[in-house]
């Protein structure tokens, strides 16, 4: 056979192309999710310096405003010197920020990324629901990170942040469910083919799409939602006793739940890789629909960076409150109104 | 002008009549109007003139005479809730002896005075009996066991001496 | 003071005390980035606060100390450093004090620019503390638009005094120098601008729905506990008592213009932010007032017969701008006072300065030191309502209601 025919097998088709590694790894899995972090970032400062009469960061590369100061943070703390005090419980000390990463990753590789068959990285008839299953894994290891720190403010900390997540990670579950009410199946592959026509989930079911918005913004620490890591109280609940690299991870890993949770709400709500539809072929097949879907991702992502120029931060008992009393019933409407809809034949 | 007279006479009448005979002097200074009371009438003093209006401290002084042996301890008192009296500002002293130094404590009528009272506490060396909580506010107490705010004090140098300082703050301590 | 019976060494500066089995010990310290230079020591009990302990002291500079030992006119610099946001206020009252033991009034023009100085610092003064109770919310926007807006009035008062901060302007008989001509201008259109602004303020963070839920019914102060505890300022002003230095005994010019005071009844954190907000719409009409009155009125003498006549002629050369390259209207440092020596006596004086009421007795015996200076700062006697206020409140209510006291840790330990 040709060498380069082996190339590309091998290669190209078998270890990049393969789909677990390639969700896993690269779109829209740790390549891209760096990247989007990256992006991220920056545009939630130039946007917050924006509205309150400021430039923000351009210090670094002047002439596209600064877009390159990411790189540089991550270079500084990847060179810094990592110190571990004495009095922490050393193993899950260093293990918590790393396995939460790789934990908040894992839906990825539940959710198919194209219609055609060679490209599943799992049989795709309950993907839905293991997908929502596993978001709900990582949270634990904050908690962990918080006891093993030894520290008054960690331990604060971590407690409400178990209060939190318990609340709002059961607002996106329900949310996430309420879809499957409306079109009868767990398959995401299902649930898209659905939304080509341009019947998109947010719109018939707009309630679902704010409850599961809402509760995504509040689970996923970013000023200004963040209570278990608010700097005027706690000098930063679970994350303070973290420096260097381990703080880098900490730090981004928000970000990057926040990414998942986005390409989630992008292919249930918004319709996935629609309008587009995929052709057999590694370019038109593949790579093209998840780029579509990472796109509607990143416009749901900077919706809710813009958001850090107006709010404030609620006090503990009543984001509960909210939760428990506002949130949970509405969500639970945004179901009811699902099963109307698929028992009316609307869909 | 005369009606300020009147004014001011009427003040003067007003604090004789609430006082009677606690008082030993009162003198017109620039802003304020001094009484001056002895130590064991203070709290009868204190109690009389919060019936009559006066219901907060505004300051907490004390002046070291060394010449004459003695302490100088005035209240700045003044009136919120009593537009007449907000004008006026009495200066209730009294004058103590300069070795043991003791006063009774106004915390209990006057809330206002307790943390300046603690501050007269530890730089001069004056005890507030019956006061609620005496202790240091602003100093350390290496530094509060010499009381900085007598005119006798020298001024310490800066040293990295710490056994000298521990044998020096030891012997100086008066509690 | 007795050491303890347990045999633990009972230095006074520690406080050995009986914990209840439940609570929590947690130190807001003084490296926490919520909390400036001081530490609250807080017991917690679940998420209730069930004592509360202000430890103050960690920027005590000894300034009545010093002032025993300078000069009359050093001690202005002195005695600026203490809250150099407002530091006309700050100062006023020293020199109206030794202005009494000395027997001088200052002429009428020097007591409307000493009014003009003080509202416009009294406006910067405000919108730091509204700017750091945004920040410690949690709500960043409010403090980036204060900060900004704060630099056009910090910018008036360098062309008025020369400098950003540290003004030293009153002095003894007067002032230092006068407005320069293109003042009115660019006072008025600073008014006008900061006009609109608090409107935006209201909007994004006081009827924020947000901000008002953590705002509304925290720290509720009733009219009696505020009277009792002796609390100054817009904080007394927020729980119903009407009570200001510059209406119920007039200084300066404060007596022949007419302002309003804004008084709230409720007394909780929102009314405490926005008396603030009020007080700087009330604080813009008065630098109006006071601008058109020094346009009005030709320029006279702004410092005191006793202490002009003794200036040698290049001063006089200088305040008529005959001296090309030293501007116009300006005096330097009188002579007189560098050895100045005031009459015998004791004298006290009060002002109302940005945070609440500042307060001075100044006792001199002849010398050309003072005998015995004692100052009590407006934020030092509003640091009681710390430990008697708080407790009852959940943890997360303690930025809410220290941001809302308007803290300044420097003024407090001078």
């Amino acid at each position: 056979m040709n060498v380069w025919y082996l190339v590309y097998r091998v290669i190209i088709d078998d270890i990049i192309f393969y789909p677990p590694v390639y969700q896993y790894l690269i779109i829209p899995g740790l390549i891209a999710a760096l990247l989007v972090a990256l992006f991220i970032i920056w545009f939630e400062r130039k946007a917050a310096a924006f509205v309150q009469m400021r430039y923000g960061p351009r210090e670094i590369a002047p002439r596209i405003g600064g877009a390159i100061q990411l790189v540089a943070d991550l270079t500084r703390y990847a060179l810094q010197e990592i110190i571990i005090p004495e009095t922490v419980d050393a193993l899950p000390y260093i293990l918590s920020p790393i396995v939460m990463i790789i934990l908040a990753l894992l839906p990825l590789e539940a959710v198919p990324l194209t219609s055609i068959r060679t490209y599943f990285p799992i049989p795709p008839d309950y993907s839905l629901l293991i997908a929502v299953a596993l978001s709900t894994l990582s949270p634990l290891f904050v908690v962990l990170m918080s006891w093993a720190s030894n520290n008054k403010f960690a331990v604060v900390g971590g407690i409400r942040e178990s209060f939190i997540i318990t609340a709002y990670e059961l607002i996106a579950v329900l949310g996430f469910l309420s879809a499957a009410a409306m079109t009868q199946s767990f398959n995401i592959v299902n649930i898209v083919n659905m939304q080509m026509s341009g019947k998109w989930l947010g719109l018939l079911n707009p309630i679902a799409l704010l409850a599961v918005f809402i509760a995504v913004l509040m689970s996923t620490s970013g000023f200004p939602f963040e209570i278990p890591d608010s700097e005027s109280e706690l000098v930063a609940g679970p994350y303070t006793e973290y420096t260097g690299l381990l703080y880098g991870l900490n730090m981004g890993g928000g970000y990057i739940k926040r990414w998942v949770f986005s390409i989630l709400i992008a292919l249930v709500f918004l319709g996935g890789w629609a309008p587009y539809k995929p052709v057999p072929g590694i370019i038109t097949g593949y790579f093209i629909p998840s780029l579509i879907v990472s796109i509607k991702a990143l416009i749901v992502m900077a919706i809710m960076s813009f958001l850090r120029s107006v709010y404030g931060r609620y006090r503990v008992d009543q984001a509960l409150g909210i939760a428990w009393e506002i949130l949970i019933p509405l969500t639970l409407a945004a179901f009811g109104l699902g099963l109307a809809e698929a028992y009316f034949g609307v869909i | 002008m005369v009606g300020e007279v009147k004014k001011l006479i009427s003040i003067q009448d007003l604090l004789k009549n609430v006082l009677k005979d606690n008082i030993i002097s009162i003198e017109q200074n620039k802003g304020y109007l001094d009484v001056l009371v002895s130590t064991d009438k203070l709290v009868d003093s204190a109690k009389k003139l919060k019936d009559s209006g006066f219901d907060h401290v505004k300051s907490v002084t004390a002046v070291d005479y060394i010449g004459k042996k003695q302490f100088k301890i005035t209240y700045h008192i003044s009136s919120y809730l009593n537009e007449e009296l907000s004008k006026y500002i009495i200066g209730l002293s009294t004058v103590i002896n300069r070795d043991n130094p003791h006063v009774p404590s106004l915390s209990k009528i006057w809330v206002s005075a307790e943390f300046q009272e603690r501050e007269v506490y530890e730089f001069f060396g004056i005890v507030f009996d019956d006061h609620p909580d005496l202790r240091l506010l602003l100093l350390t107490p290496v530094i509060a066991a010499l009381k900085p705010l007598r005119k006798d004090y020298v001024v310490k140098e800066e040293s990295d001496d710490i056994e000298a300082d521990y044998i020096a703050y030891n012997t100086n301590k008066w509690w | 003071m007795e050491a303890s019976s347990s045999g633990i060494p009972h230095l006074p500066g520690m406080e050995i005390s009986e914990l209840s089995k439940n609570t929590y010990e947690v130190y807001i310290g003084p490296a926490h980035p919520g909390s400036g230079h001081m530490r609250i020591i807080v017991e917690v009990d679940g998420d209730i606060m069930v004592r509360v302990d202000p430890d103050i002291g960690f920027v005590h500079r000894t300034m009545e100390k010093l002032a025993e030992g300078r000069d009359w006119i050093k001690n202005i610099p002195l005695f600026e450093r203490m809250a150099i946001l407002d530091a006309c206020n700050i100062t006023l009252p020293y020199v109206e004090a030794v202005e009494k033991l000395l027997g001088t009034e200052p002429p009428e023009r020097a007591r409307y620019l000493r009014t003009l100085l003080c509202e416009i610092n009294r406006i910067a003064s405000h919108l730091y503390g509204t700017g750091i109770f945004g920040v410690f919310l949690g709500h960043s926007t409010l403090y980036m638009w204060a900060f900004g807006d704060r630099e056009v009035f910090v910018d008036l008062a360098e062309q008025m005094s020369g400098a950003r901060l540290t003004h030293s302007y009153p002095v003894f008989g007067g002032v230092r120098r006068d407005i320069p001509d293109d003042f009115p201008e660019g006072a008025r259109k600073a008014t006008r601008y900061m006009r609109n602004r608090l409107n935006e303020y209201a909007k994004i963070f006081l009827n924020n729905p947000n901000i008002r839920s953590r705002l509304e019914n925290v720290g509720v102060m009733s009219k009696n506990l505020a009277t009792e505890l002796g609390i100054v300022g817009p904080n007394l002003r927020a729980s119903g008592v009407r009570y200001d230095v510059r209406l119920n005994d007039p200084y300066e010019a404060y007596g022949d213009l007419e302002f309003e005071i804004p008084v709230f009844e409720e007394g909780d954190s929102l009314a405490r932010a926005w008396a603030r907000i009020e007080e700087m719409r009330q604080s813009l009409n008065i630098i109006d007032k006071v601008v058109d009155w020094l346009e009005k009125h030709p320029r006279e003498n702004f410092m005191h017969e006793k202490f002009w006549k003794t200036a040698p002629k290049l001063y006089k050369d200088v305040y008529t701008g005959q001296i090309e390259y030293a501007g116009k209207y300006r005096i330097k440092l009188m002579p007189l006072f560098a050895s100045l020596k005031v009459p015998p006596g004791k004298a006290f004086a009060r002002v109302e300065a940005g945070r609440g009421e500042m307060v001075y007795y100044v006792e001199s015996d002849g010398k050309d030191v003072p005998y015995r200076v004692r100052v009590v700062s407006p934020s030092f006697r509003n640091v009681i309502a710390f430990k008697y206020l708080m407790p009852g409140h959940r943890l997360m209510d303690l930025p809410a209601i220290y941001g809302s006291f308007d803290y300044f840790p420097p003024e407090w330990d001078r």
